[in-house]
């Protein structure tokens, strides 16, 4: 087995799990792995390039076309009309095919859910929350969201209207939270560092700034 | 009259929403990845992986966690397309789980 | 190989189908039969209850999202009059609103 690696950022695969038994999914995984690789079907190096692909996506991805979006206008205008294109501004590559941004109003609240699996703009943000994936949230969110987001502490009053999109086929989405009052004068990154990955589906508002 | 699919669960009554977080396990990462580049090389589709999912028995379903249904999604699917074969991975698990061995290649 | 052409425009009224087909399809049992507004055309996209049987899912079909009442999904619906859900419906799917399956 190889050394361990030199220290990487927060985002990089950890091998915390050296510590962990042994599972019967893990095992059976490895055994898959294996075979694969002995198949020719992939090689160990393009595993591991693949998972230093997936770590780029994160949440912090789409904070900062958030912040963005917040201080400039027309950048949230084109973000709006072709997300990919506005990402791929900032240097961000979002290989979904259809990537959309829905923007939060005074009148109307946004959340995302996936009632059939667990579609998710993955190359943007990253893995989903494990709330995200669960049977509980695909279930309750279509019908009763102001429940579920009172359980996520979110209380949404009767005045704003909630629309629940349900990612069921080619669309990823990306909801675009309102900039929270008292941030005037607030940096880009200072913005972004407000913009949460629950705020980006739905669940959460962004931080009040302190 | 055609039965719901296990997957279809939009509406359904359910308790509350699990708040707690959990990192990803390195394996989990590996097998995201395998799971890609076997889409990206074209060796499956999204939609085959969904409808494997779908084909599991539902007491399956009910009972099998996120990690646990992709793992066995795309073994199922695999095996279906003739890529690997399914004593071999079983024989392959038991060998690896005896001998508690684990690589992080 | 012709492509179908999206039937329906923004605004138009639609009644979502259950068209009786087995195994994978993406149209969820709780927005079936249900009334809704075309939100949006979304594009041509490949035919997925095809893919997902080693087919190619061609030509692509029009694909739109639709905008629903909550009140006109759920009988019980517990949220406010102005709430209302998205969802990404396949042509074949929908039917102008009028018409029954």
């Amino acid at each position: 087995m190889s050394d361990h690696d030199h220290d990487h950022d927060d985002h990089a695969p950890t091998r915390e799990d050296d510590d962990l038994e042994l599972t019967e999914g893990e095992a059976r995984f490895l055994a898959l792995k294996s075979l694969l690789i002995e198949g020719g079907v992939m090689t160990a190096d393009e595993i591991r390039a693949r998972m230093e692909f997936n770590e780029r996506g994160s949440p912090h991805q789409a904070a900062r076309m958030i912040a963005r979006a917040w201080v400039d206008p027309d950048y949230k205008a084109r973000m709006l009309a072709d997300t990919k294109s506005a990402a791929a501004e900032l240097g961000i590559e979002a290989t979904e095919a259809a990537l959309v941004t829905i923007e939060n109003t005074p009148e109307r609240h946004n959340m995302v859910v996936c009632t059939l699996c667990s579609c998710y703009p993955r190359s943007l943000l990253g893995e989903p929350p494990a709330f995200y994936v669960s049977k509980a949230y695909r279930s309750r969110a279509v019908r009763e969201p102001r429940k579920v987001l009172r359980e996520f502490g979110v209380d949404i009053p009767d005045a704003v209207d909630i629309a629940v999109h349900d990612s069921n086929a080619d669309l990823r989405y990306v909801i675009m939270p309102m900039r929270p009052q008292g941030t005037e004068g607030m940096s880009e990154e200072e913005l972004a560092a407000l913009i949460t990955r629950d705020s980006v589906v739905g669940c959460a508002l962004p931080v009040e700034p302190s | 009259m055609v039965d719901k699919l296990t997957t279809d669960i939009g509406g359904d009554p359910a308790g509350p929403v699990p708040q707690e977080d959990r990192d990803q396990l390195f394996w989990e990462k590996q097998m995201i990845a395998a799971f890609n580049l076997l889409q990206v090389k074209g060796v499956v589709v999204t939609d085959e992986f969904r409808r494997t999912v779908e084909e599991m028995p539902a007491d399956y379903y009910a009972n099998s966690t996120f990690y646990g249904r992709r793992l066995d999604g795309m073994v199922r699917l695999l095996i279906e397309k003739g890529v690997i074969d399914a004593d071999t991975i079983e024989a392959r698990t038991r060998e690896i789980l005896e001998s508690g061995t684990r690589d992080h290649v | 190989m012709s492509e179908a052409e999206p039937s329906y425009a923004v605004g138009d009224r639609v009644r979502i189908l259950d068209i009786g087909k087995p195994g994978h399809v993406r149209t969820p049992t709780y927005i079936r039969h249900k009334v809704g507004t075309i939100e949006r055309f979304c594009g041509m996209f490949e035919n997925p209850e095809d893919k997902a049987y080693g087919r190619w899912g061609l030509p692509p079909i029009p694909l739109y999202r639709v905008q629903l009442k909550q009140d006109d999904i759920w009988p019980d619906y517990d949220g406010a009059p102005g709430d209302v859900l998205e969802i990404e419906i396949y042509d074949h799917w929908l039917a102008p609103a009028g018409e029954t399956t």
